[in-house]
């Protein structure tokens, strides 16, 4: 079967400095595809090269098999992309908007009428379509963004942190959509900087860090990577700058990252065994009040593998 | 094409929704052009009535042919008049107050001066209210200095051909020197001759077509702000979908409140701005390049209000130069030749030569092709942007 996406080499220089360094990787038909990576990274721009915004100075883009330099009309009409930004017109409803985007992504206007009430069931606006988006909550914003890219059934939706500025709740029904999306067949490309997210929705995740893909697997391919290694988060009252110092010279730590005003995070080779020496080691900088030992995740495999935490 | 409309489509019913379209494509310029026209233009405008003091210190023959033969001059029928002062402070007095709009010195014994051939010198005093009656009087001492020189060059020759001083007058005469034979050279009141009306209608047009077409470059920069221009660009059509659609009802938009205030003014005025064939390619044209010229403008700007700055520096710096605001004959020498860089000054001189002698199409197919010109370069650099600002 054909790939949903498929990019190889991706480049993207900004004078001397290169923003997307040979970035490449692909989706298969269905399948829920995670990019993570600190801001800079070079997602978004990796992102505006698939969609056909950017042009790459370098590598290709295949969207269900259509080159997207060479064809990119074919292929942006397999693409739903949801920008990271609200990409609304406050001034309208959610139906003029859906109404404008559906027209300019040729929608007949018969099937179009029918389509909104679809989309906007779909992301549970149904009773609020006819009021104007500026009176909307950022939730309802967010749904009405991801509204738009729907409308043309893509094949492949490409989320740019979806979830952005939203409540709790909201984050949790645009998960839900999300997923059903997924369930229904959808191939999905989610950047997030919340980890758990694309740890709920994505079946394979690449990290994307100073421009690069620097690993690219399932969560278990990830996380098998760091072997016996735990994440500890330590709590601690005092210098945690001059505590992280001294735990990164301990045996068996192979990371340590001030990730608050009074926490550090350590991937630690055999953590509960080594509790004792950290403790020991924090001495003077601190007094700690709370320690965390958690088996290996995708959060821990990121700091393996970028040396920081995503919220840097 | 279908694209395009649905683009077109939105951002004119924004347009209108928002009140700009009406507001700046009819009612400012409509407005303007007819307060200016009834404050300065229509058929009593003092400027069409030019009044020109005269000091004849000499008394001779030569002032007096000078007076006569300008008022059998076809051009000048109807339009000049001479009213007589008894020395020069009693004519800057009337300049200054009003009462004429410029005048004449001639100085004791030019007459004999010119006889003998000495030449003489005749001095011009100006009033910057009164531009019509200024033309024609620096038009006039430059005919009489062309006259003058060549009496003197013709009483030097026949001096040195042999001919006695005391004969030399009546011989010169005698050989066709009579005395001044005052024909303007072409016609030195063009400019002037356009009513007022006009002027200052077509001018708001002009200046106005800039401020139209802004709209359009602000709201491309609104919509790359809000990430709306990025959705548009990753639907399936072509990358510069977007920007034409725009791009072609600020055009649009333009035309039509050129047109409307063109109407109004042949309504409101009576006043005719020439041959219709040769007035609406001008128009179109200038549209044309004030479209392209507000695109390159905005394809510089990062946000919405650099853009609108950016759009009201050059509309009004266009205007002033090209004499969209005060008339070009108004304006230094210097500076009227700077007018002819500016599409302004071109459909300024185009409509001049239309609206002022009521010649036909074909005398503005010079203006027609350098405005088109000035789109293109203006167009190409543009989209040159437009490519780099990712609008495109």
């Amino acid at each position: 079967m054909t790939p949903a996406l498929v990019c190889e080499g991706l480049v993207k220089r900004y004078g001397d400095k290169t923003v997307v360094d040979r970035v490449g990787f692909h989706i298969d038909e269905g399948e829920a595809y995670g990019l993570l990576g600190p801001n800079g990274a070079g997602k978004t721009t990796t992102i505006s090269m698939l969609v056909g915004l950017l042009r790459p100075d370098e590598g290709s883009v295949r969207v269900g098999g259509i080159d997207v330099d060479e064809d990119p009309v074919a292929a942006k009409r397999l693409i739903g992309y949801v920008p990271q930004e609200i990409a609304l017109y406050p001034e309208l409803t959610a139906r003029e908007n859906l109404r404008y985007f559906g027209r300019l992504y040729g929608l007949p206007r018969r099937e179009l009428t029918s389509r909104i009430g679809e989309v906007l069931d779909l992301v549970g606006l149904a009773g609020r379509g006819d009021d104007k988006v500026d009176t909307y909550s950022g939730g309802m914003k967010r749904r009405t963004n991801i509204a738009v890219a729907l409308l043309h059934r893509p094949r492949l939706l490409i989320l740019d942190e979806p979830t952005v500025g939203v409540d709790p709740q909201s984050r949790v029904a645009i998960l839900d959509r999300v997923e059903a999306l997924v369930g229904d067949g959808m191939s999905l490309l989610y950047t997030s900087h919340y980890m758990e997210e694309v740890e709920r929705v994505c079946t394979r995740v690449g990290i994307i860090d100073r421009g690069r893909v620097v690993a690219d697997g399932t969560k278990r391919e990830l996380v098998a990577e760091l072997g016996g290694t735990d994440r500890v988060e330590l709590t601690l009252d005092g210098d945690v700058t001059a505590a992280a110092d001294k735990l990164r010279v301990v045996e068996g730590v192979s990371e340590a990252v001030v990730t608050g005003s009074s926490s550090i995070r350590l991937l630690v080779a055999g953590g509960r065994h080594l509790l004792p020496a950290l403790l020991a080691a924090v001495g003077d900088a601190g007094a700690v009040t709370g320690v965390e030992v958690v088996e290996p995740d995708l959060e821990a495999a990121f700091l393996h593998l970028t040396g920081s935490t995503l919220r840097d | 094409m279908r694209a395009l409309l649905v683009v077109g489509g939105h951002e004119l019913r924004s347009r209108l929704r928002d009140g700009t379209a009406p507001l700046i494509a009819l009612v400012a310029p409509i407005m303007l052009a007819t307060l200016f026209g009834l404050a300065l233009g229509g058929d009593d405008d003092p400027p069409l009535k030019a009044t020109i003091g005269v000091v004849d210190l000499d008394g001779g023959e030569f002032p007096a042919s000078v007076q006569r033969e300008a008022l059998n001059t076809d051009e000048l029928k109807g339009v000049l008049t001479f009213r007589q002062y008894p020395d020069e402070a009693a004519a800057r007095g009337a300049v200054d107050g009003g009462e004429a709009g410029a005048a004449l010195v001639f100085p004791a014994g030019f007459s004999e001066g010119v006889g003998a051939g000495r030449g003489g010198q005749v001095s011009v005093m100006e009033s910057p209210e009164s531009p019509l009656a200024g033309v024609v009087a620096r038009s006039m001492v430059d005919r009489i200095s062309a006259l003058v020189e060549a009496r003197t060059l013709a009483v030097r020759a026949s001096l040195e051909a042999g001919v006695p001083a005391d004969r030399v007058q009546v011989f010169v005469e005698e050989n066709g020197a009579a005395g001044p034979a005052l024909s303007l050279v072409g016609d030195p009141v063009a400019g002037g001759r356009v009513d007022l009306a006009v002027h200052y209608g077509a001018g708001m047009a002009v200046m106005f077509a800039f401020f139209v077409v802004g709209t359009t470059a602000r709201s491309l920069l609104t919509e790359r702000q809000n990430g709306t221009l990025d959705r548009m660009r990753a639907a399936p059509v072509p990358l510069w979908t977007a920007l034409v659609g725009k791009s072609a009802v600020g055009f649009g938009l333009a035309l039509v409140s050129m047109c409307a205030t063109w109407l109004s003014s042949v309504l409101i005025f009576g006043a005719s701005w020439g041959d219709p064939l040769g007035v609406f390619p001008l128009l179109l044209a200038h549209v044309f390049a004030a479209t392209a010229i507000v695109m390159l403008v905005a394809s510089r700007a990062k946000t919405d209000a650099q853009a609108d700055g950016y759009t009201l520096g050059v509309a009004f710096v266009f205007a002033f130069l090209g004499g969209s605001i005060v008339p070009v004959y108004n304006l230094p020498e210097w500076l009227r030749g700077v007018s002819l860089i500016t599409p302004n000054g071109w459909v300024s001189a185009g409509l001049s030569e239309l609206a002022g002698t009521g010649a036909g199409p074909s005398a503005v197919l010079g203006p027609i092709a350098v405005v088109t010109g000035i789109g293109v370069v203006a167009g190409a650099l543009a989209l040159l942007g437009f490519r780099k600002g990712r609008f495109a």
